[in-house]
């Protein structure tokens, strides 16, 4: 069942035009992460849904009603703010009752409400301090219960753990995504952090400069980036990129990088091929390997290639291995580190490659 | 002697004005604390040492009851006008109007004049064969009166209303600044929560600015007990003494009525109202810093 649909929504302030075109489906309890660079517009398609923002053109529709020209508190959401945005002069309770007192719930009902999910989010002793006298991690709690007790049809949340420090953050994420499991609740969350999204999301959105480039589960727009942009944004230490072009010859496909010839009978592809078209082949660094630590399938092709660079990360090593004039860089584990300037023999799994026009940049 | 100049340079720097301000404040205040103590006339003198008969005559005067009696009446009515209409002045401009800062300047240019312009122009708009009172005559209410000026009981409304005209500009602008700085997402999530936008300003907003009301009370505080020049150049304290003030009266013993005893006793009990507002402003303002 689909619970939001945003349908050829454009949004400019003036003549800037900030979201072009978008639209979006979004099924019952699932969780959608908009994921983009800073000033994509991911904030402002989340104040849309909410209502906070109101579109230029296009329609939103929550629980199958048409809501474009709803105020928001009528849209049954619930947003959680980056700042908070927790009433200061007022204490943790009142903060979490208020919005419900307004909504002529009797008190009586509103009290044990408000405890218990106090008691979830690990916040029932402090529900009778400020704001002011907690901490980021129990202020981000309160803003999340404060949306928690409204039993909205949907949460929005806009990048709340981006104040946190790295530790809080990542045993938030773990409960935000347990919150969600239990709740089931449909959310959209904004964040430009990509653990965050890779972890939380049942789908994300990786949106550009107002546009949306991909939709698709974690794992899915990970592997199989739809153009040059996507692949390029995910994963930390960024994907390899070879500039060549397509070899045709008896029925082989293969690609042509200068320093190699990559076979790629097993690749996929999106569009038939043309000999000689200028492609960019990308090859994330954990699909670099030397060669006996590699998982097999997908057919192994191997190098031997000069390290000229080896970084420790803690529970990797990123090994820069130097290929014609360019470099690549490849995640080798502790035990299997080449030494620097000697030839090392690695594995590109292939069966990991994405292959993109040189041109058009679009996946082929 | 470099090795102190070096540590102490900032110290150095500020003596000089430092000892000033010792003379010239705090030594004059000593020095008309001491005036006050003696039964000096035109000059001062300290050979007749009173004690505090001058304290005693000050209580026992009935100008300086009415005046003292006005600064509270006057100062309370002034302080409540002011505060209220400056903030409503100030929401309403916060609600991004059009030409907002057309409205802007218009309260805040009866702030760029002295007291004394201020109180002129009131003085000709309140003057019943001049001012509001005629114009309201051609409009054709013949029976409207506004004789503020003229009656005893209604002046202390003329100090307030021109004393608000100049003031409001500034509360304006200083209670603006405050909801300026309101983080915008708290009014987004009162918008999620549903909550009308005046219980936002009353339950939320308005007490955010409790540090905007404490400055603005203060400041208009002192305005209130160095209030000299409007009355000058409104009422010049009449009808009678009936809008005297403090200052006022200080200044006509100290230089028309050659009393600079009763005068100073008059100028230390300014002094002491004044600390009394100040002193537990500065205890919040240190506590909540510390
Ligand atoms: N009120 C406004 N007036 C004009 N331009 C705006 C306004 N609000 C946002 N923008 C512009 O819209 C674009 C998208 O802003 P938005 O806040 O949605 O970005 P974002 O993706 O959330 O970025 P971030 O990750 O930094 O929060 C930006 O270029 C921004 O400058
Ligand atoms: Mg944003």
């Amino acid at each position: 069942m689909i619970d939001i649909r945003i349908s050829n929504c454009n949004k400019n302030y003036g003549s800037l035009r900030v979201l072009k075109d978008i639209n979006l489906e979004i099924e019952r309890g699932e969780f959608i992460v908009l994921l983009g660079p800073s000033g994509c517009g991911k904030s402002t398609l989340l104040h849309i849904v909410a209502g906070l923002d109101r579109l230029t053109s296009g329609a939103i529709e929550i629980g199958g009603r048409d809501v474009t020209d709803v105020e928001p508190k009528d849209r049954d959401i619930a947003m959680v703010f980056q700042s908070y945005a927790l009433y200061p002069t007022m204490s943790v309770r009142s903060n979490m009752e208020f919005g419900l007192r307004m909504r002529g719930k009797p008190m009586a009902e509103i009290r044990p409400l408000v405890e218990e999910k106090a008691r979830m989010l690990h916040i029932d002793h402090l529900l009778d301090r400020r704001p002011s006298q907690l901490s980021g991690g129990q202020r981000q709690r309160v803003a999340i219960g404060r949306a928690l007790v409204r039993d909205p049809r949907v949460f929005l949340f806009d990048e709340p753990l981006s104040n946190l420090d790295a530790k809080l953050r990542a045993s938030m994420r773990t409960e935000i995504k347990k919150l969600h499991q239990s709740l089931g609740t449909t959310a959209i969350y904004v964040t430009h952090d990509q653990l965050e999204a890779m972890t939380l999301a049942s789908r994300m959105v990786v949106m550009k400069a107002g546009e949306i480039q991909q939709v698709g589960k974690p794992e899915e727009v990970y592997h199989r980036p739809v153009n040059l942009f996507v692949a390029d944004f995910l994963g930390n230490p960024g994907m390899n990129f070879m500039r060549g072009h397509i070899r045709l010859d008896g029925g082989h496909i293969s690609a042509d990088i200068g320093a190699a010839i990559l076979p790629l009978d097993g690749y996929a592809f999106e569009a038939a091929p043309a000999d000689g078209q200028a492609v960019v082949v990308g090859l994330r660094p954990e699909s670099i390997q030397p060669i006996s630590g590699l998982t097999s399938g997908g057919g192994a092709f191997t190098l031997t290639l000069r390290p000229t660079l080896i970084e420790h990360t803690g529970s990797d090593n990123l090994v820069v291995l130097a290929m014609g004039d360019e470099e690549i860089v490849g995640k080798f584990p502790t035990d299997m580190l080449p030494k620097l300037g000697e030839p090392v023999t690695v594995g590109f799994d292939l069966g990991r490659l994405s292959l993109f026009d040189a041109e058009s940049e679009r996946r082929i | 002697m470099r090795r102190f100049l070096q540590r102490h340079v900032s110290q150095v720097a500020l003596s000089p004005s430092l000892a000033l301000i010792a003379i010239f404040l705090y030594g004059f205040i000593a020095y008309t604390a001491a005036v006050s103590t003696t039964n000096s006339k035109a000059f001062p003198r300290f050979d007749n040492f009173v004690g505090l008969e001058q304290y005693w005559r000050l209580f026992h005067t009935p100008r300086w009851h009415v005046a003292f009696t006005n600064m509270f009446l006057f100062g309370g009515l002034f302080l409540l006008i002011t505060i209220l209409l400056g903030l409503l002045i100030a929401i309403l401009i916060d609600q991004r109007i059009r030409a907002e800062s057309f409205f802007r300047s218009i309260v805040m240019y009866p702030m760029a004049m002295s007291f004394v312009v201020t109180g002129i122009i009131w003085q000709w708009l309140l003057n019943p064969t001049l001012g509001i009172e005629v114009m309201v005559h051609q409009l054709g209410f013949t029976s409207f009166r506004l004789d503020w000026l003229t009656n005893p009981d209604t002046v202390i409304w003329a100090l307030v209303v021109a004393a608000f005209w100049q003031g409001c500009g500034l509360v304006m602008a200083l209670f603006l600044a405050g909801l300026r700085g309101i983080d915008e997402d708290i009014w987004k999530a009162a918008a999620v929560d549903g909550i009308p936008a005046w219980r936002v300003y009353v339950f939320i907003v308005i007490p955010m600015l409790a540090p905007v009301f404490l400055t603005v009370v203060v400041l208009l505080s002192l305005s209130i007990v160095r209030a000299f020049d409007l009355v000058v150049a409104l009422t010049n304290g009449g009808p009678g003494v009936s809008s005297d003030l403090p200052s006022v009266f200080m200044f006509d013993m100290a230089f028309r009525r050659t009393n600079l005893g009763l005068s100073a006793a008059s100028a230390v009990v300014m002094l002491g109202t004044v600390l009394a507002i100040l002193i537990p402003y500065l205890y919040v303002e240190t506590r909540e810093r510390a």
